[in-house]
């Protein structure tokens, strides 16, 4: 069969039947590289459409795809929960095409894909995990037209970006910036960490593990390599601070020691607080946890010193 | 969907997984457990073809007898169809790139022109209801059956009953021996709306297609004249092209375009784009010029689709794809210059869709006119795709309870903030400015 031969030389050996063709993964390979090689710089690329909804993970599933393979082992996570809807359907595309291993703990997870929280459990060397970004542009907010973020990147301005901080601190008494807060990562780039509580920013800095963050819908990667400087952007004079509820505590496992939400009370109840990240705290309810585990105190500096108030070089 | 939140349990959503399963079973079957027949793709190909046109063209994908499935599947919704055939996509592999091909190669089936009252090659209305009363067919169900399956389209309801076969496009292989030539098939036979040169008279009225006396009838169509530009260009009424050649056209498929994309990227972008989102932009588009852009031409046609044969090297027609073309023309003055020739916009589309055509025609013509200054190009490059604003519409519909709870701990800080301010100032320590600034929150 001539045709048999053509379709071989054009498009290589038959692969998987899957919903992710391998030139387009290696395509996601190269760019999740340079966004490994230029930490915090956000690489363009040629997103592909998924069978989910483009905002509901797009990105990630296709860095995640790109990533895997079979024996893998995937945690996908939604809120810090692994059952969520979301993150179940999205586990179950993966696991169902590429037939890796579903997986709940942190610690044993290859590749960890999560919406919106990064897991507790400090990740350890040769852990990936991958975050679904929403919105990748930190000057989105600063100015509107693309060519100008560009040009603000390029050039390291993030002028307006401080003047920013500084109005919110002078008109509010403190930075308004709620998920997502802006970082700078290895002293270059300002990069918006997708929206993950301020409680989970200073788990990026200085970590064992590999951070990629895709954008789908934006068409954009960036990436957080090992052992990289990410520091939020703040004053001197103004420590940064994560979510802190005086005498919240999770009234499943007692403690603050995780990210806890906010859960309103039934018939005039008082609201309770439990911990967002499914894993941490199922073992910390099964009294598991050992103490070394990364969490601030609340209102801490975290352990990178404060940026100065000047733009980086 | 189920509310995915709110258990009140640590192991919640062990529960979901299946409550979420049986969402997706559910949505499969007819609302309020209906006993209609299930529907074969053979009738929505046929019968709802503008929906099946629609679907492809958003998808950007042509593949009449998948389009069907899909939007039989999205239960009729053209993008939810859209979305499906654009995640098939990605499952095939790119084997190769057609060669470009003119729109002189275009085998007409419509062609109408606003410009002129009797253009060269002449004027073919083709299959419309747009010159048919918008009058609701009532005919009793049993008669219009009768109709459908009995007679060849020669009575008043025929506008309503005789516009969706299609076959020439919609046969499962793309393509039907009848489309083949120019000399396709006889106007006045399979057009019952009696297509023809000079009906675009002044009335522009075209009651009673089924009076078209066959002994009157027109000459033979020109089913691949001319197109108006070089007649245009002839008379030497329209601008030089002002953009250089594109020999390697821009892909918004496979590299994210910026704000400097060639004109080829904002075609393709608009070719694709959500069919509504690009007729408001235009529509409601503060860049447009006073008065408006005329059509030249507004033509449905098959187009060849040729590759280069991997063996021997030469061209090879592989199949033949419907789309709609509109080139428009309006005369934009720019500073110390008189407006003596016009513009040219071009609008090329997948499928029959008028709307979206000239639509994209009258935005090319404004981006072409605003080319390098503050014009709608980031809106036409970043928010038109129907799938990237549907996706963040249905994202909102996820749990965002983390994020949540960081927004109204903020909240709650600079309230704290101004008390203890206020309680300051009592003291007479410092002023607080009272108004609330709007939050810096950018996600």
């Amino acid at each position: 069969m001539s045709t048999t031969r053509n379709l071989d030389r054009l498009a290589g050996p038959e692969q998987r039947a899957g919903i992710f063709d391998e030139l387009s993964k290696r395509e996601i390979r190269r760019a999740i590289l340079s966004g490994v090689a230029i930490p915090g710089y956000q690489v363009p690329f040629g997103s592909r459409e998924m069978p989910v909804a483009r905002g509901w993970g797009s990105g990630g599933l296709q860095a995640t795809l790109a990533l895997v393979g079979e024996g893998t082992r995937l945690k996908v996570i939604d809120q810090g929960e692994d059952a969520g809807v979301n993150a179940s359907n999205l586990r179950r595309l993966v696991v169902d095409h590429v037939g890796c291993v579903p997986e709940t703990d942190t610690r044993a997870a290859d590749v960890i894909q999560s919406r919106h929280r990064i897991p507790e459990q400090p990740l350890a060397q040769g852990q990936v995990l991958v975050l679904q970004v929403p919105g990748p542009e930190p000057l989105a907010g600063i100015v509107k037209e693309m060519d100008e973020q560009r040009r603000m990147h390029a050039e390291a301005d993030y002028a307006k970006m401080w003047v920013r901080l500084y109005e919110d601190i002078v008109h509010n008494g403190v930075i308004t910036a709620s998920a997502g807060y802006p970082v700078l990562v290895e002293g270059r780039y300002v990069m918006t960490p997708s929206p993950i509580p301020r409680w989970d920013v200073p788990k990026l800095h200085d970590s064992e593990g590999l951070t990629i963050l895709a954008a789908g819908r934006e068409k954009r990667i960036f990436a957080v390599p090992p052992h990289t400087r990410v520091e939020p952007l703040t004053f001197e004079d103004r420590p940064f601070e994560v979510e802190f509820t005086p005498g919240a505590a999770c009234r499943m496992c007692g403690t603050a020691r995780g990210y806890i939400v906010e859960e309103p009370g039934e018939g005039g109840a008082p609201p309770s607080w439990v911990c967002s990240d499914a894993d941490f705290r199922q073992r910390c309810h099964a009294g598991e946890l050992g103490p070394v585990l990364n969490t601030p105190a609340a209102g801490s500096t975290p352990a990178a010193p404060a940026p100065k108030e000047t733009s980086a070089r | 969907m189920t509310p995915p939140e709110g258990s009140r349990e640590g192991s919640g959503g062990q529960e979901r997984q299946p409550a979420a399963e049986a969402a997706a079973r559910l949505a499969g079957r007819p609302r309020h457990g209906g006993s209609g027949r299930r529907l074969e793709l053979d009738q929505i190909m046929e019968r709802l073809p503008l929906a099946v046109d629609r679907a492809m063209g958003e998808a950007g994908l042509w593949a009449p007898a998948l389009a069907a499935r899909a939007l039989r599947q999205a239960q009729g919704d053209p993008l939810g169809a859209a979305q499906l055939l654009r995640a098939h996509r990605t499952t095939l592999p790119r084997l190769a790139v057609s060669t470009p091909v003119t729109s002189e190669d275009l085998s007409v089936t419509r062609r109408i022109s606003s410009a002129f009252r009797n253009p060269p090659g002449g004027q073919l209305l083709g299959r419309t209801l747009d010159y048919v009363g918008r009058l609701l067919d009532l005919l009793p169900e049993d008669e219009g059956r009768m109709r459908a399956a009995g007679d060849t389209g020669t009575t008043a309801a025929v506008a309503h009953e005789g516009n969706g076969s299609h076959a020439h496009v919609h046969g499962a292989d793309g393509s039907h021996a009848h489309v083949h030539g120019a000399d396709g098939f006889h106007a006045h036979v399979s057009e019952p709306d009696g297509s023809h040169a000079h009906v675009h008279e002044a009335d522009g009225s075209h009651a009673h297609p089924h009076e078209v006396n066959e002994t009157d009838a027109p000459a033979p169509v020109d089913r691949s004249p001319r197109n108006l530009l070089a007649v245009l260009r002839s008379m030497d009424v329209v601008a030089p092209p002002t953009e250089g050649a594109d020999p390697e056209p821009f892909d918004v498929t496979r590299a994210a375009p910026r704000g400097d994309a060639p004109r080829s990227a904002w075609l393709q972008a608009m070719a694709r784009a959500d069919t509504g989102s690009l007729m408001h932009t235009w529509y409601g588009s503060n860049w447009r010029p006073s008065g408006h852009e005329i059509p030249g031409e507004v033509r449905h046609g098959m187009l060849p689709v040729r590759v280069t044969h991997p063996s021997t090297g030469r061209a090879v027609t592989v199949t033949r794809v419907l789309v709609s073309e509109v080139q428009t023309f309006h005369s934009l003055t720019r500073a110390g210059e008189l407006g003596r020739t016009l513009d040219v916009g071009y609008g090329l589309c997948f499928g029959r869709n008028d709307r979206k055509a000239i639509s994209m025609a009258g935005l090319d013509l404004m981006l072409t006119h605003h080319r390098g200054s503050e014009g709608p190009l980031d809106e036409v490059l970043f928010t038109l795709d129907g799938l990237d604003s549907i996706g963040y519409a249905q994202h909102l519909k996820l749990p965002h309870h983390v994020e949540f709870r960081s927004l109204v701990e903020r909240g709650r800080a600079v309230a704290a903030g101004r008390a203890a301010a206020t309680a300051r100032v009592d003291h007479g320590d410092l002023a607080v400015p009272a108004d609330r600034a709007d939050h810096g929150d950018k996600q």
